[in-house]
C-alpha cells in the first residue's frame, strides 16, 4: 500500500462508521426516553432514585456485585428468566433511564437481580405497623421493625405497589430443600416456616423475648442448631425471602441461607461492636458460629445500608407499554428460588 | 537444504546490501533499548501480579469464604483487578513494546525522541498503579476494562497520547514509500485506541449517555479493545514475524489487503452481540451478529495468507521459539473468531450468555491469540535489545508447553462448563443453583490449569531477568528448541 493519507482514511473512516452506528445512532433512538405516565400526569414509572439508593449503587460496582449478578430480564420467547420469576416481563430500555450506573451484567453466577426489590414480601411495607401497634410492645428484638424504617424511605416512588405475588411464596421452607442440608436443619423451620409463611412478622412473636438481644438467638437454638450452618438456616427459615433484613444476613453470612452458595460474605461492610447502653435497632441477630459474643453487636455500616437499600429499590414490575407483560404469575406454581 | 543453512535468522539477501542491512539493523535496534526493555520489563511485573491475582480469584471462586472479610481483597474487588493488570498493565505494555519495535524496523529510521516512550511508560505505569489500587480500595466504575476511576484513566490516556504521537512521528521520519502491511495494523491501533478510549471514556463518566445505552457503549468499547488494539497489534506482529523467522515473503499482499479492510470494517461492529435479547433495539444486536459472522472473511484471509507463507516450512516449528509461539497464537485468532461467531448465534447464545463461556472467550482472544503472540515476539526481539541470546532451551520449552496446556486446559474447562451451566439455567425445572452447582467441578479444574500457567509466567520471568542482567549467551546463533544438527529435518524442508 502506497501513500499515507488513503490509510489515515480508512483507519477513520472505517471507525467513526462504527461509532456512529453502534453508539451515537442508538443515543439518538433510545437516548432521551422519559418516564411513562397516565394523560393527567400521574402513575409515573420510573422515578428518581434517592441519594441512598445511588450510593448503594456505587457499593454495588466497587465490590463487584455486577460480575456474578445480571439485571435483566430477557423475552419469555428468548430465555427462562420470566418462568424462573426473575420478573413478569421483560426488561425495556425505559426502566433504567433514572439509573447512574446500568449494571446489565454478563454473567450468572448469581441470580438475575432486575427485580430482587420487588420479590420482597409486600409485608415488607407495612412492617413497622403490626409489631409496633399489635403483638409485641416491648420492641421484640425481631428483624422486621429493625430494618424496614430504613428501607421504606430509600425505595423509590414507585414502590407501594409491588405485586404480591411473591409475598406468599412458599420460599422459607424452599430453602433447606432447596439447599439439601442436614437433616435437622431441614426438619426444625420446616414445620414453624411453612404454615405462617403469608404472615411472614409472626413467627417472631413466640420468640420475641423482650430486652436481650442473645434471648431470640438461645429460643432458636433447636437440638441441631449448634452449628453455625444449621443454626443459621432455621434462623433464616422466620425471615420473609428477600427482606431488607434477609439481604443484610446473606450479605453477612450467605452460607448461613444456603449452605451451597458460593457467594463471597461481605463482613467487612458490617461492623462488630460492644453495645453501648442498648442494642442497636439496626443488628442483625444469628446464633452459632456467625453469632457476636455476649454484649456484642453486628451492625450494618452505611455502606451495607445503601446497598440494601439499592438491591430493594430494584424493581421492573411497573408494567410498560412498550412491553407485553407475562400472564399472572399465579399461573403456575413458582420454582425453588434457589440461592 | 543443510541444517546449517536453516534460514531462521534473516532473510537471505546478497551479501553486500546484507551487511549494510545488517549494521542498520543493529543501530535500529540499539536505538529502541531502552524504551522497549522499559515497557517489557514494565510488562513482566505486571505478568507476575496479574497471574498471582487470577489465581486468587480462580480459587476464590470455589471457596469463596478465602479471606473474604477483608475488604480489598473481595472476590467483587480482585476480579477486576486481575483483569485491568493484565489488560492495561501486562497486554497493552507488551503490546506497545514490540509495536515500538516494530515500527522502528520497519520505519528503517532509528528511534527519534525516545523520551516521549519514556515518560510515556513511566505514566502508564502510574495510570495502572493508582488504578489497580483505586479498584482495590474500592473505587471501580464497575463497567468492564473501564473499571479504573478517572484520576488513573487521565494519566493512563495521557502517557497513551505520548506514545500515540511517537508513533505518528516515527512515520514522518520513515525511508521508503513502501509501507508494510504490519505498519498498517500498528498505525490502525495506535490511532484507534486513544479515540475508543475517550470516546469510552466521554460517554460513560463526563457526559453518560442514558441508561441502558452505557451498557452498549461499554461492550462496544470491551469489544473494539479486544479487536482493534489487541487484535491489530497481534494481527500486525504476526505478520511480522512469521516470514521473518522464515525468511519468505508474505504469500499475498492483496490477500493481505483484504483482510485489514473488512478486518477494520467488521470487527469494529461487534459487540452488542454480547447483549443479545437485552433491553436493547433488536437492529442494535442483529447488527452486531452479522458483523460478527462477517469477521470470518478477515479470519479466513488472514488464516490462509499465514499458511500459505508457512507451507513448506511447518519443520521450523521444532526450532524456532518465536515462530512457534506466534504460529500458535495465529492459529488461535482463527479459534478465537469462530468460537465468537458460534457464542453471537442467537441459538447458542441462549446456552453462552451470562455463563463461563464469555470468560473462555476473552481469554482466547487476550491469552491464546495476542499473549502468546507477544511471547513470540519478545523471544525475537529481547536478544535483540540485549545482545545476548536466550540461556536455555529447556525454559523456552517449558514455558510454552506450560502456557499451551495451561491455556488449552482453561478454556475447555471453562467452555463445557459454561455451556452445562448455561443449559441448566435455561431448564426453569432446574433451581438456579443447580446451574451455578454444575460448574464447580470445572472451576477447579481452571484453578489447576492456573498453576500451569503460573509456573509458565515464572519461568518466562525469571528468564528474562536473566536476559536483562547479561547472563544470556553470547552466540550468534539464536537459540534454538531443538539442536539443529542432531534432526533429520533435510528430508521435510
Amino acid at each position: 500500500m502506497k501513500g499515507l493519507v488513503p490509510l489515515f482514511l480508512g483507519i477513520f473512516g472505517t471507525f467513526a462508521f462504527s461509532w456512529v452506528g453502534l453508539t451515537v445512532i442508538p443515543n439518538w433512538q433510545i437516548g432521551h426516553l422519559n418516564p411513562q405516565m397516565e394523560e393527567d400526569g400521574t402513575d409515573v414509572y420510573p422515578q428518581p432514585q434517592s441519594g441512598m439508593v445511588e450510593r448503594g449503587a456505587r457499593v454495588y460496582a466497587a465490590n463487584g456485585c455486577n460480575y456474578c449478578h445480571s439485571q435483566q430480564v430477557r423475552a419469555e420467547y428468548a430465555a427462562a428468566d420470566i418462568e424462573r420469576k426473575w420478573g413478569d416481563r421483560r426488561s425495556a430500555p425505559r426502566d433504567y433511564i433514572f439509573e447512574r450506573s446500568v449494571f446489565l451484567g454478563k454473567m450468572r453466577m448469581g441470580q438475575d437481580l432486575a427485580n430482587i426489590g420487588a420479590r420482597a414480601p409486600a409485608e415488607q411495607e407495612n412492617a413497622p405497623g403490626p409489631p409496633a401497634g399489635g403483638a409485641a410492645p416491648a420492641g421484640s428484638p425481631g428483624q422486621q421493625p429493625a430494618v424496614a424504617p430504613l428501607s421504606s424511605p430509600a425505595r423509590s416512588g414507585a414502590s407501594p405497589n409491588p405485586p404480591p405475588k411473591s409475598a406468599g411464596s412458599p420460599a422459607p421452607n424452599a430453602l433447606p430443600a432447596v439447599a439439601g442440608s442436614p437433616p435437622e436443619a431441614a426438619g426444625s423451620p420446616s414445620p414453624s416456616a411453612a404454615s405462617p409463611a403469608p404472615k411472614a412478622p409472626a413467627p417472631q412473636v413466640p420468640n420475641a423475648s423482650p430486652g436481650s438481644t442473645s434471648a431470640p438467638a438461645a429460643a432458636n437454638a433447636t437440638p441441631g442448631g449448634t452449628t453455625s450452618v444449621s443454626s443459621g438456616t432455621s434462623a433464616s427459615g422466620e425471615l420473609p425471602i428477600y427482606s431488607a433484613t434477609w439481604q443484610h444476613r446473606h450479605l453477612y453470612s450467605p452460607r448461613s441461607i444456603n449452605i451451597d452458595s458460593n457467594m463471597p460474605s461481605y463482613r467487612f461492610l458490617y461492623q462488630t461492636r460492644q453495645i453501648s447502653d442498648a442494642p442497636s435497632v439496626d443488628a442483625l441477630h444469628f446464633t452459632g458460629s456467625d453469632a457476636p459474643p455476649e454484649g456484642w453487636e453486628i451492625v450494618p455500616n452505611y455502606d451495607a445500608k445503601c446497598l440494601v437499600a439499592y438491591l430493594m429499590s430494584l424493581n421492573q414490575s411497573h408494567p410498560l407499554k412498550e412491553v407485553r407483560s407475562a400472564a399472572p404469575a399465579a399461573a403456575s406454581p413458582p420454582p425453588a428460588p434457589g440461592k | 537444504m543443510n541444517a546449517t543453512e536453516i534460514p531462521l535468522k534473516e532473510p537471505s539477501v546478497s551479501a553486500a546490501a546484507g551487511d549494510t542491512e545488517q549494521i542498520e539493523r543493529a543501530l535500529i535496534d540499539a536505538s529502541t533499548r531502552v524504551p522497549v526493555l522499559m515497557f517489557y520489563t514494565s510488562a513482566m511485573v505486571w505478568l507476575v501480579i496479574g497471574t498471582f491475582l487470577a489465581g486468587f480469584v480462580s480459587f476464590k471462586l470455589h471457596s469463596p469464604d478465602l479471606l473474604s472479610g477483608i475488604s480489598f481483597l473481595t472476590w467483587g474487588r480482585v476480579r477486576p483487578a486481575h483483569m485491568n493488570v493484565m489488560v492495561y498493565g501486562w497486554a497493552s505494555m507488551a503490546g506497545m513494546g514490540t509495536a515500538i519495535w516494530l515500527m522502528a524496523r520497519l520505519c528503517r529510521t532509528v528511534l527519534r525522541h525516545p523520551l516521549l516512550l519514556v515518560a510515556g511508560a513511566g505514566f502508564w505505569n502510574l495510570g495502572v498503579l493508582l488504578g489497580v489500587g483505586g479498584i482495590l480500595w474500592g473505587d471501580s466504575t464497575g463497567y468492564q476494562w473501564l473499571e479504573f476511576p478517572r484520576y488513573a484513566a487521565i494519566i493512563l490516556f495521557v502517557a497513551y497520547m505520548l506514545v500515540a504521537s511517537w508513533a505518528v512521528l516515527m512515520f514522518r521520519y520513515r525511508r521508503g514509500e513502501q509501507i508494510y502491511i504490519t505498519q498498517w495494523y500498528l498505525l490502525g491501533a495506535f490511532l484507534w485506541f486513544p479515540w475508543l478510549y475517550a470516546a469510552g471514556q466521554l460517554m460513560l463518566f463526563v457526559v453518560p449517555v442514558q441508561g441502558v445505552l452505557q451498557a452498549a457503549v461499554g461492550w462496544w468499547y470491551a469489544n473494539n479493545l479486544l479487536f482493534l488494539w489487541f487484535g491489530a497489534i497481534g494481527l500486525g506482529t504476526a505478520y511480522y514475524m512469521i516470514p521473518k523467522v522464515i525468511g519468505r515473503p508474505v504469500y499475498s499482499y492483496h490477500l493481505a489487503t483484504i483482510g485489514f479492510w473488512t478486518y477494520a470494517l467488521f470487527s469494529s461492529w461487534t459487540g452488542m452481540q454480547r447483549l443479545v435479547d437485552g433491553p436493547f433495539p433488536a437492529w442494535m444486536i442483529t447488527a452486531s451478529i452479522a458483523a460478527t459472522i462477517l469477521t470470518l472473511i478477515p479470519v479466513a484471509t488472514v488464516g490462509l495468507n499465514h499458511h500459505m507463507t508457512m507451507q513448506g516450512y511447518f519443520p521450523l516449528l521444532r526450532y524456532s521459539p518465536t515462530l512457534r509461539f506466534t504460529v500458535f497464537g495465529a492459529m488461535s485468532y482463527t479459534v478465537f473468531s469462530i468460537v465468537g461467531v458460534l457464542i453471537s448465534l442467537r441459538s447458542v447464545a441462549r446456552y453462552a450468555q451470562f455463563t463461563q463461556v464469555s470468560i473462555a472467550y476473552s481469554h482466547l482472544g487476550l491469552y491464546a491469540f495476542f499473549t502468546m503472540v507477544i511471547f513470540g515476539s519478545m523471544y525475537y526481539i529481547v536478544p535483540r535489545l540485549v545482545g545476548r541470546e536466550w540461556r536455555y532451551a529447556s525454559l523456552i520449552k517449558l514455558h510454552f508447553w506450560a502456557s499451551t496446556y495451561g491455556i488449552g486446559l482453561m478454556i475447555l474447562m471453562l467452555l463445557a462448563g459454561g455451556f452445562l451451566q448455561g443449559a441448566n439455567m435455561e431448564n426453569p425445572t432446574l433451581a438456579f443453583s443447580e446451574s451455578t452447582e454444575t460448574v464447580l467441578p470445572y472451576l477447579r479444574g481452571r484453578s489447576l490449569s492456573g498453576l500451569l500457567l503460573t509456573v509458565a509466567h515464572l519461568i518466562f520471568a525469571y528468564h528474562f531477568v536473566l536476559m536483562l542482567l547479561g547472563l544470556g549467551r553470547t552466540s550468534t546463533v539464536p537459540t534454538f528448541l531443538n539442536p539443529v544438527e542432531a534432526e533429520g529435518s533435510e528430508g521435510h524442508l
